[in-house]
């Protein structure tokens, strides 16, 4: 029943999804909504559009927010140097501007960027919007009162590393330049060609100075975008936009902005939002969700009811669900053990686990099986649809353990998307198969967080997940993948402890490249070697399936996000 | 000191003692808590430099005692912090800063106090007009098919967790027979008829687990006073069953009731979590439960505070009704 | 907490202490009531496919951990393909949706962590509220005072936050089933111990008791001899009323997410998964929800009956029906929503 899914806040792209199909204009041309009722089902201006979540918008602060492509909710209100492309599908992963014309000109190492903003840019009271603001709103995610977010910026731009913020260090961030009011010019360290990618997240938003008021910013944070806070309550718990009559669709390519008003509800119980959105009644007929997924009982429910299935919206997620080795552990330094252990794992259990064949989906590979993150099919050790228990043993009288093998899988014991009892169960059943027996270890979620990343204290077999940051295979490998980003001393997510030069030498030449498809081939090309090392073994790619109200209309559905876009949606 | 202002005074004392052992209590639990609590309260990317620093902040690197001791000057005297770009002052008695949303706890409690007033409340009137009202009629009708029948019913009002019937409930009235609209908490100072129609579930899911208690605690104690001496005495001279059942035992019935009514609600300010989750209400319980899972203790503690608080001023009502009602009981 | 009937003698309170004749009067009077006879077979029976778990599903040839993939329907999230959820072909009552792992084997493996948790809990709760009622009712002043407060911060104590709470503390190697009971066991045993504190005290004043100090009795053999009889009525009572109590504890941790875990069944565990799949496969969660009504209710009139047995005046009485008035308010177990006695449900005893 309880998804209380904490969700990831490294929610990272989406891929090509089937999508129910949306047209892009305000009022006018069809759309192919799959409804098919009688009358004009054209997106119109008007109404009330009603979000319910479970999860609150907490935090909603453009310093503080950890979002991917700058937030469904949040990307209302704030709008960033560039953005998500606002289309369905493989479209919907590509970056456009938003605030600026273009999505940004490189130097010719990629060190420097450069934003022209466009003009005629206001706040919700009417103020123009100028490249200060915008330097101003990333310096004051810096502070430590507004901590959050990624890490990104501190490591990127030059001499950020130490900075406090414009609330304790007066001199500001030298790094970013605004020479005049719509012209910003970024520093970096070192080349990253996936600059614009970063450049959609929250926190290059502008926020005017001399309405900054730190903490309290986010009980009614000054908005850029086509709606503002009228109304926000317990936290998040209860947000209410309004529309922002000082934006318009001239000064914004991408966001419809149909609804008048749109009432944010969290709080709410999983099974009883999916209840609601099936019955539809009243004002739910308007409501979509933006956290709350199908779960595999309310699916059943769903896929019998062709009403209701009309009304699923389908989203592939980026993001993958793995085991996890940390090879300083014995026996996983062994990598003919590790192999031995991805021949058999059965992962269609794993799958049923994660709630059946149309919510999760067996990977074979790390990168989430979506084109823009130049995904390479491959399958080093293919355990076939239940596992390969022959090979398996094979493997493991090889490496010295002919009579099996005892090991200890450690998982969170809270039930979320991933519901890790469950899958954790699944393995330990087929592994059995292979003479090897699995103890589980089950610790709370948090006494999880902190063992799975922290080096000392890490499991030599755990369950884990990652998401990326933006569809790419930068942000999805590097921290997993790159040595140098090994944490000694803090949360480390290169699991693996891997510190390979020839792959972090390869990965600093992929972020030299501005021209993304290119970049997308070769971080495919990489994640294949690293396959090769058997440090994880990938289970699954979630699949995302979310109801919608009766009345909403024009749902477009990307590849970055894999959730329906509010910004498209209609009420009328 | 005697009579009712001892009885006060000592209460008093009492319940300031409790209260503060109970914060205690929960200090030194959640000081053994796993969980890298800055971490939790930073983010999850964010960078050792950056962790340390909310460590700072929060005081989590200080001694269990020093922590506590912050915690009852910032009771007594308020806490001066930082907003960023200025200073706010947190008043007397102030319980701290959530770790999460840096919001004061006190803020959070008055938020969600009304809420689970407002759930628990209306609950009592429920299960007291159902409890006490089936155990009436089962007294009277002892022996009876009726009696049996609402025996059974408040039996399985006790033997179904609230999650079972709250969510069945839920399905078969709002969303099968569309009787009413899926509840969604309104206050009550924005629309009181609103505020009632969408607590009808809750109350009645809260309400069916607490009935059956009621129902056997009036049957019993009102059998107990039928079969008095002076009961028997009024049948006697005559007086009509109807009176002897509605007046008399009834009567002796009311304290216990009462007594055990005080403690219920009491208790079920925090302790109605279950139900809580299950509707999407916005109150203590389930703030509480988000608040251990993450480690978040102003909230944790200042919660409980208010928890204990109200379980304890029910105690004493509870002992003052009692004694009220039957008078051999002294005040002690 | 109550002093508040410090000086309360209830009339209508029975405290005749049963002696050997006694014993044989109350098998005689628990024998005359139908109801609890009927109880007491019922739970008897619980008990015994409980400890007979393995034999029984060894009958079935099934077992409760075993996967069972083609059973299920993977592109409809898993539900259990067939009709009555799967039911027949070796599966009596059909199987689990998402694992296709056989419910009854669940169900009657489930009925030993349920029923075992909650009668060992019981157990914890009914010795410790019991040695500390009567250590605070016999002892001195200052004892009193002490252990009534403990007992007072005991029940001030939410129930479900102190559980998560020490759930997480507690290293997980620990055997998951032990440490809930032991959880459940140390949290709630406050209301036992102020009724048994309160029925010592009154015991204290009769007559019998005050002749048996003046014969010079230590205050141990006084409380064996004289106390603990007159206290069986109230106390096993209560614990009639405790075990299905204890019961929905851990069915609401079990929702909370950290109850037993996995692949442990249990009821409470099988509810909180069932009862989202209400509409799809509602037998996954009415036949938990079924074994679970009829083990409260057996248990309810037998702790009925057995306190009816007890007291003799009770004989006028039918059968539903709680104690004498100083305990009436106490043994109406009143609970918060999770079913439990904690944070001071109980009548000022």
């Amino acid at each position: 029943m309880r998804q209380p899914s904490v969700i990831a806040r490294r929610v990272a792209a989406a891929s090509v999804s089937l999508v129910v199909a949306a047209g892009a204009a305000a009022c006018g041309p069809k759309d192919n909504d799959a409804k098919g009722s009688a009358g004009d089902s054209a997106p119109h201006k008007g109404g009330t559009l009603t979000v319910l979540n479970s999860n609150p918008q907490q935090d909603f602060d453009p310093a503080r927010l950890y979002t991917s492509g700058g937030g469904n909710v949040p990307s209302l209100v704030f709008r960033t140097l560039t953005t998500r492309n606002r289309e369905n599908g493989a479209a919907g992963a590509e970056v456009v501007p938003d605030l600026a014309t273009d999505t940004g000109r490189p130097s010719k190492d990629a060190t420097v960027w450069t934003y022209t903003l466009r003009k005629g840019l206001k706040y919700e009271d009417g103020t123009p919007i100028t490249s200060a603001d915008i330097k101003y709103g990333i310096e004051r995610s810096f502070a430590p009162e507004l901590s959050g977010g990624a890490p990104y910026l501190r490591d990127w731009l030059v001499g950020a590393a130490g900075y406090q913020g414009p609330y304790k260090d007066k001199k500001g961030l030298s790094a970013i330049e605004t020479p005049d009011e719509r012209t910003i010019v970024f520093h970096l360290n070192k080349p990253e060609g996936e600059f614009p990618y970063l450049a959609t997240q929250t926190q290059f938003a502008p926020v005017p100075k001399a309405k900054d008021t730190g903490t309290k910013y986010e009980e009614h944070p000054v908005s850029s975008g086509p709606y503002k806070v009228v109304g926000n309550e317990n936290d998040g718990e209860h947000l209410v936009l309004k529309r922002n009559t000082y934006w318009s669709t001239a000064v914004d390519a991408e966001r419809k902005a149909y609804p008048d008003t749109i009432d944010v509800r969290s709080g709410l119980d999983s099974s009883v939002i999916n209840q609601r959105l099936s019955a539809s009644q009243g004002a739910d007929a308007a409501a979509v969700t933006t956290d709350t997924n199908l779960g595999p009982a309310e699916l059943a429910k769903v896929t019998g009811d062709k009403e209701l299935a009309a009304r699923v919206g389908t989203g592939h997620f980026g993001y993958t669900n793995y085991i996890a080795f940390n090879p300083k552990v014995k026996p996983f330094d062994d990598p003919k053990v590790r192999r031995a252990i991805s021949y058999a794992v059965d992962r269609s259990s794993v799958v049923n686990a994660a709630g059946g064949s149309a919510l999760a989906e067996p990977a074979t590979t790390f990168l989430p099986d979506q084109k823009s993150f130049g995904h390479t099919p491959y399958d080093p050790f293919p355990a076939g649809r239940s596992g390969n228990a022959a090979k398996a043993r094979e493997l493991l009288a090889q490496a010295g353990h002919r009579n099996g093998l005892t090991v200890t899988l450690t998982h969170s014991n809270s039930k979320d998307f991933e519901t890790s009892p469950e899958i954790a169960t699944a393995i330990q059943d087929a592994l059995k198969k292979a003479g090897i027996t699995v103890k589980l270890q089950g610790l709370e979620e948090n006494d999880y967080s902190d063992k799975i990343h922290d080096v000392k204290t890490e499991p030599g077999f755990f369950l884990a997940h990652w998401g990326a940051d933006w569809p790419s295979g930068g942000p999805f490998l590097a921290p997993i993948f790159d040595g140098r980003q090994i944490v000694k001393d803090g949360a480390n997510f290169n699991t693996g402890l891997l510190d390979d030069k020839s792959v972090n030498d390869e990965i600093d030449a992929i972020n030299k490249l501005t021209d993304l498809d290119a970049a997308a081939e070769r971080w495919g090309a990489l994640d294949k070697k690293i396959g090769e090392q058997a440090l994880v073994v990938p289970l699954f790619h979630p699949v995302y399936k979310r109801l919608y109200g009766e009345d909403v209309r024009n749902i477009v559905i990307s590849d970055w996000t894999g959730v329906l876009d509010i910004s498209q949606v209609a009420v009328k | 000191m005697s009579g009712f202002g001892g009885f006060v005074l000592r209460r008093t004392v009492g319940a300031l003692v409790t209260l503060l052992a109970i914060s205690v209590i929960i200090y030194v639990v959640f000081y053994v808590t796993p969980g890298n609590v800055a971490q939790i309260s930073c983010g999850p990317r964010c960078s050792p430099a950056q962790v340390h620093q909310v460590a700072q902040q929060l005081h989590l690197d200080d001694p269990l005692y020093q922590r506590y001791w912050h915690f009852l000057e910032g009771l007594f005297a308020g806490q001066d912090y930082s907003t960023g770009t200025s200073v706010a002052h947190c008043p007397a008695p102030c319980l701290g800063l959530s770790y999460q949303s840096d919001r004061q706890v006190t803020d959070i409690i008055l938020t969600k106090l009304p809420v689970s007033l407002s759930l628990v409340s209306g609950a009592m009137v429920i299960w007291l007009v159902l409890g006490v009202g089936t155990g009436v009629l089962s007294a009277w009708r002892r022996g009876r098919f009726t009696e049996r029948a609402l025996t059974a019913v408040t039996l399985a009002g006790t033997a179904t967790p609230v999650f079972v019937i709250g969510l069945v409930l839920m399905i078969v009235v709002c969303g099968e027979l569309r009787l009413l609209p899926f509840p969604q908490y309104v206050k009550f100072t924005d629309d009181p008829e609103q505020w009632a129609w969408n607590l009808l579930l809750p109350w009645l899911s809260l309400a069916l687990i607490e009935a059956a208690a009621f129902a056997r605690l009036t049957r019993a104690a009102m059998l107990e006073t039928l079969a008095e001496d002076h009961v028997r005495t009024f049948r006697a001279y005559g007086v009509s069953e109807r009176s002897v059942v509605g007046r008399h035992a009834l009567r002796g019935a009311l304290a216990p009731v009462i007594a055990l009514n005080a403690n219920n609600f009491g208790g079920a300010v925090g302790g109605a979590v279950l139900t809580e989750t299950l509707f999407g209400l916005p109150g203590i319980g389930q703030e509480l439960v988000h608040a251990v899972k993450v480690v978040d203790l102003p909230v944790v503690v200042g919660m409980v505070l208010v928890i204990g608080f109200f379980v304890v001023i029910a105690n004493a009502v509870a002992d003052v009704l009692y004694a009220v009602a039957d008078r051999r009981v002294v005040l002690a | 907490m109550s002093e508040a009937l410090v000086a309360t003698q209830a009339p209508g309170t029975d405290t005749t202490v049963p002696g050997a004749s006694g014993a044989r009067q109350f098998w005689r009077r628990l024998r005359a009531q139908r109801a609890a006879l009927v109880a007491a077979a019922v739970v008897a029976l619980l008990v015994l496919v409980a400890l007979a778990a393995p034999l029984l599903t060894a009958l079935e040839g099934q077992d409760p951990t075993t996967y069972h993939p083609s059973l299920i329907d993977s592109a409809r999230g898993g539900v259990p393909i067939g009709s009555f959820g799967g039911a027949g072909g070796g599966h009596w009552l059909g199987v689990e949706p998402q694992t296709g792992r056989d419910l009854f084997a669940r169900l009657v493996y489930g009925a030993r962590v349920s029923l075992g948790v909650a009668l060992a809990a019981t157990a914890i709760q009914v010795t410790l509220g019991v040695l500390i009622g009567v250590a605070s009712a016999l002892g001195s002043r200052l004892v009193d005072q002490l252990l009534s407060r403990i007992t007072d911060i005991i029940i001030a104590l939410p129930l479900m936050i102190m559980a998560l709470a020490l759930l997480a503390i507690v290293p997980t190697s620990f055997p998951r089933p032990v440490l809930v009971t032991f959880v459940i066991g140390l949290i709630a045993w406050g209301n036992i111990a102020k009724i048994t504190r309160a029925q010592t005290l009154t015991l204290k004043g009769l007559d019998h008791v005050a002749a048996a100090r003046l014969s010079g009795w230590g205050t141990w053999r006084i409380a064996r001899r004289e106390l603990l009889p007159g206290l069986a009525a109230p106390v096993i009572t209560y614990a009639a009323l405790l075990v299905p109590i204890n019961i929905s504890i851990e069915a609401a941790l079990s929702f909370l997410g950290v109850g037993v875990k996995p692949p442990t069944p249990s009821w409470g565990q099988m509810l909180t998964a069932a009862d989202v799949w209400y509409q799809a496969a509602p037998q996954y969660l009415l036949l938990p929800a079924g074994a679970l009504f009829v083990t409260v209710v057996a248990l309810t009139v037998l702790g009925d009956g057995v306190r009816t047995a007890l007291d003799p005046r009770a004989a006028s009485r039918l059968r539903v029906g709680t104690g004498a008035k100083g305990e009436g308010r106490a043994a109406g177990a009143a609970k918060g929503d999770d079913g439990t006695p904690g944070a001071g449900k109980e009548g000022a005893a």
